[in-house]
């Protein structure tokens, strides 16, 4: 399984929108609305890098996305 | 296709809805005492009767429905099917079925001791909620805040004014069995139970099913053996009670057994989500719950009419407002952030992972390929605490260059 961040940065006026749509894709695990140099961050869940293109895929085909950045997640601690 | 929610809401959700069931249970509760008398007998039987109700329901969530189980498609999306336990669960699975074993048998010295009015003394064991904020600060990487401390002192002090009886009376032995005995047996059966929904059973979540069906095995291995070694010293017989009454009352307390398993499977995925003390202070609204049912069985008249004494009527009043106070002040609180980490080159993951966990606060560190190399979620109930206990520590490892912390306003999730 890999996880990533993807940081998104939209175009003002449409977020609840776009998060409308984001909730839609399969492969994401988590979105939260930040406030800060980023405006969305999504935590994706995939089987392969080739699914995680998808869903990055996916999430700039959404209407109102400037930007997207995404981090692979290579070690973890959690409780 | 699943669409994500907000946590929060699916907390709230699952504790009120275990609330509510318990609500139904203990007025079903009320109804079996009439038919076995003898409280360690009734204890046993809810056991056996318990082990045999959660097994059937475990088999019959198991059914597969294409590619899922009838369990997953309705109340817990995580379970796979019925499955034993693995090593790694066991000792945690003993000290939770323990824990719930002595609470039980702790109720039941009560009754025997107070001749069956608890209503005095009971109240009482919302004090748990506080020994699981203590023990938490203890144990979790949250210390807990005034805020958190402040609502749990205000759901407790509401749950025993609302439940509290004017009749009766308090002794130490009592109240003794409730701080020493009851108490100390729910953070048992709580915090374990907790720890076993957190576990990752071959890379996939716990399930509540399983967990509720091996905690009630094993809570009644423990209370069969307590009530035996209690019928050996004192030459009774309530096991061989209980054994009977399990089979000539089986109806009220199968009934029992039915509404406590689904109560259980609600609050045990509720306990994978919060910590256990707020858990246990959603729950507290049991006792707002718990009102209809009493109103249904005074109608009946298998309990007697609630009180229409003013002040009984209005300690209820207060003792519910204060949970629901003390309830929403918790869920308002809590605060969530990422922080975006930058290094220098030269320090290695390992030991820069090993202290940013070391942070109390920080939920998550995850070393990532990209623009970063760490980022850190973080949970707090506030944004000074957030700066004083967090930031500041952060910025104390050698081989930061730079952080950034993004506040989390809204947040979905898939569950």
């Amino acid at each position: 399984m890999i996880n990533a961040y993807i940081l998104i940065n939209l175009e003002p006026g449409n977020t609840d929108k776009i998060i409308e749509e984001m909730r839609k894709i399969e492969d994401i695990a988590k979105i939260s609305v930040v406030a800060g140099e980023y405006d969305v961050v999504v935590r994706a869940q995939v089987k392969s890098l080739d699914k995680l293109l998808k869903v990055t895929d996916k999430i700039q085909m959404i209407p109102g996305i400037s930007k997207t950045t995404t981090q692979v997640i290579e070690k973890e601690i959690t409780s | 296709m699943r669409i994500k929610i907000r946590k929060r809401y699916l907390f709230y959700v699952l504790a009120f809805s275990s609330a509510i069931i318990a609500a139904i249970a203990s007025g079903i509760d009320s109804i079996s005492q009439i038919h076995i008398t003898d409280p360690w007998a009734l204890g046993v039987a809810c056991f056996v009767l318990g082990v045999i109700v959660s097994l059937i329901f475990a088999v019959i969530l198991s059914i597969k429905i294409k590619d899922k189980t009838l369990g997953a498609k309705t109340v817990d999306p995580t379970f796979r099917g019925i499955r034993l336990i693995t090593k790694k669960e066991l000792p945690y699975h003993i000290i939770a079925g323990f824990g719930n074993a002595i609470l039980t048998i702790g109720y039941f010295l009560l009754l025997s001791i107070m001749g069956g009015d608890v209503s005095v003394v009971l109240p009482f064991s919302q004090v748990v909620i506080l020994y699981l904020v203590i023990i938490e600060s203890f144990n979790d990487k949250d210390t807990p805040t005034l805020v958190e401390i402040q609502s749990a002192i205000i759901i407790t002090f509401g749950a025993i004014l609302g439940s509290i009886g004017l009749k009766g009376s308090i002794d130490l032995i009592s109240l003794a069995i409730v701080f020493l005995v009851i108490n100390p047996g729910w953070v048992l059966f709580s915090i374990y139970q907790r720890k076993l929904k957190m576990m990752k059973i071959k890379d996939y979540p716990n399930d509540a099913i399983n967990i509720r069906l091996w905690n009630v095995i094993f809570a009644c291995i423990s209370t069969a053996v307590i009530v035996l070694v209690y019928d050996i010293l004192n030459n009774s017989s309530h096991l061989i009670a209980g054994l009977i009454a399990s089979v000539q009352n089986y109806f009220w307390v199968a009934l029992i057994a039915v509404f406590t398993f689904f109560n259980f499977i609600f609050y045990i995925r509720a306990l994978g989500i919060g910590k256990a003390s707020v858990t246990q202070a959603v729950k507290a609204s049991i006792i707002v719950f718990s009102i209809p049912v009493s109103i249904i069985l005074g109608f009946f008249g298998i309990i007697s009419p609630l009180s229409t004494d003013p002040v009984t009527i209005l300690l209820k009043v207060m003792g519910t407002t204060l949970i629901m106070l003390g309830i929403i002040s918790y869920a308002l609180t809590l605060t969530k952030a990422y922080v975006f980490i930058k290094m220098k080159p030269g320090f290695t993951i390992e030991d820069t992972m090993k202290k940013l966990w070391a942070i109390k606060g920080v939920n998550r560190v995850t070393a990532v390929a990209g623009n970063y190399d760490y980022i850190l979620k973080i949970r707090t109930r506030t944004l000074i605490k957030g700066y004083e206990r967090i930031l500041l520590k952060v910025q104390e490892i050698p081989g930061i260059k730079e952080y950034k912390w993004q506040s989390v306003l809204k947040e979905w999730e898939d569950i």
